[in-house]
């Protein structure tokens, strides 16, 4: 039965997030309004918006999950997650803002195409990779909002999925970047408090941290170990490693992240939101594992029963609040946490995908004598394919979405890192370098993908980061065989072994 | 404590302190640039 006042919580954070995108609305006067706020975001708006954009649906279900099913061994995910805001502010942001601020930029290929001087190939593989990675993202991400909806409201999977798109991209739509950083602070401070007041009633109601602990060592010693070894084990020494090092900087070069450094509106933000947002979102990533440990306790001891279902670990959170508090009021408050945590990221790649299209493809590709009017509706009509197309993939969702997911991560690590980095940071990276390293990065990650999923071959470490290290390698070996960039052009983009000067 | 090994305490524990001290160190050294 639907509780009313739960479904009365829902519904004002609904209305709540359409009335954001009607003020924002107002502010849309040209492209750079709708796709980098007018370059106006100050420090705790743009600090929200990147802890929205990293923080998704499945980070609060998913993270629990991988404490349920692992144990201490994946707590390093706790720290390398927060961290990769910090890595893409202090390595990414600070120069490429300077550029930007200078250039005019609206996207990261813009850097990305001056930079390399390639204005179609670089442009269009490095745009193309971001929308297809963007889109297996945001299917995962409209599956999560139509989960909470069936679980609270017992309403069928394809209305549950209809009411989300529907509000989230009508907001994206009509306020754009302005919208869903507005939407995003709301939507981190409604899960910030939420975790840390949800979490701790799990913990507790599994017996406290020092019993979760002793408990999960009885089930298993390893179980407390920082990490494990010998045959069958998942979270070794080396795996972490290449794990801690696809989400640190994966997670910072993906599109829906990096492109936020773009609309800052003073340099000095930079100094102090590593900091704030690494601790503001390592506590919540604390809690989330921690809400992981105690289902193995509630679990153990028969408190609660997951169901039976593949991917039972993620339902844990969930099950754990229902379990811990007895109340459907308390469970609508939950819904709209989760609600929160996956529209602050949904909204931010819809709107990346129709950037991408509109200004990188149309604009700078297919049609350069574009007027803003017709890019800035192109960018609109293109949010909402990119939500009609995605909606369909989640309708149905195929087999292969939640490896998928994980690998868009990684697809995203072997793809734009290198490029990202030798741009920015070695004066001797060439255009030709940039391509090959790009492609075969991707070429490469898929191919050990593959392997990897049909299980063709037991590879100790992550397998993006085989696809980095070839991308590496091409970058470096093509790079020193071509012709170098001109000076002025790596003066201009501030190339160099330099953060700031 | 807590029903940890020790390894477990002093490698996360130290590993985010260690991180919580860097990004004081950006935050203190960071050029602040006129608005």
């Amino acid at each position: 039965m639907i509780d009313p006042v739960a479904a009365a919580l829902v519904a004002i954070y609904f209305i709540a997030m359409v009335g954001i995108g009607i003020w924002a609305s107002k502010k849309i006067h040209n492209m750079s309004d709708y796709v980098v706020a007018g370059r106006s975001l100050d420090f705790w708006v743009f600090t929200f918006l990147m802890i929205g954009s990293v923080c998704s649906g499945m980070s609060l279900l998913g993270v629990s999950g991988l404490g349920y099913k692992y144990a201490w061994p994946t707590i390093w995910e706790q720290l390398a997650v927060p961290l990769s805001i910090a890595f893409c502010i202090i390595f990414f942001g600070v120069k490429m803002h300077a550029v930007a601020k200078k250039s005019g930029y609206m996207t990261v290929q813009d850097y990305l195409a001056y930079r390399f001087g390639s204005d179609k190939s670089l442009r269009g593989m490095s745009a193309t990779a971001g929308i297809i990675v963007s889109m297996i993202y945001l299917a995962g991400q409209y599956t999560a909002i139509s989960i909470v909806l069936m679980w609270l409201f017992g309403i069928p999977h394809w209305i549950a999925l209809l009411i989300g798109a529907a509000i989230v991209t009508l907001y994206t739509v009509i306020g754009g970047l302005y919208a869903v950083a507005w939407t995003t602070l709301i939507q981190g401070l409604i899960l910030i408090l939420g975790v840390l007041i949800m979490a701790p009633i799990v913990i507790m109601a599994a017996g406290g941290f020092t019993h979760i602990n002793e408990v999960m060592a009885a089930v298993n010693p390893t179980n407390v170990d920082p990490w494990v070894t010998g045959a069958g084990a998942v979270f070794t020494p080396e795996y972490i490693f290449s794990f801690v090092l696809l989400l640190t900087i994966g997670l910072a070069c993906a599109p829906h992240v990096i492109n936020n450094i773009l609309s800052v509106k003073n340099a000095n933000t930079f100094k102090w939101a590593p900091l704030v947002a690494f601790g503001i979102y390592a506590v919540v990533m604390f809690l989330l594992k921690f809400s992981g440990f105690a289902g193995i306790v509630l679990v153990n001891e028969g408190v609660m029963q997951l169901p039976k279902v593949p991917n039972a670990s993620d339902f844990v959170f969930v099950y754990g609040v229902q379990a811990a508090l007895p109340s459907m009021f308390l469970w609508g408050i939950f819904a709209v946490i989760v609600l929160a945590a996956v529209m602050s990221t949904t909204d931010r790649l819809m709107l990346t995908i129709g950037t991408y299209f509109s200004w990188d493809i149309y604009k700078k590709i297919l049609k350069p004598d574009a007027p803003d009017k017709q890019v800035l509706l192109v960018s609109q009509i293109s949010v909402f394919a990119a939500a009609a197309v995605t909606l369909l993939l989640a309708i149905s969702p195929p087999d292969m979405l939640v490896w998928l997911i994980w690998a868009g991560i990684g697809i995203m690590f072997a793809t734009f890192a290198v490029p990202m980095l030798s741009g920015l940071y070695w004066r001797r990276a060439t255009r030709e370098g940039a391509l090959v390293s790009m492609a075969l990065g991707l070429v490469a990650s898929l191919v050990f993908g593959g392997i990897s999923y049909f299980k063709l071959a037991k590879l100790p470490m992550h397998f993006s980061f085989y696809a980095f290290v070839i991308a590496v390698i091409a970058m470096i070996v093509v790079s020193l065989m071509t012709k170098p960039t001109s000076e002025k052009i790596l003066d201009e983009t501030m190339t160099g072994w330099y953060i700031q000067k | 404590m807590f029903g940890l090994p020790t390894t477990t305490i002093v490698l996360v524990g130290g590993a985010f302190l260690l991180i919580i001290i860097a990004l004081l160190y950006w935050g203190l050294t960071f050029k602040e640039t006129p608005s």
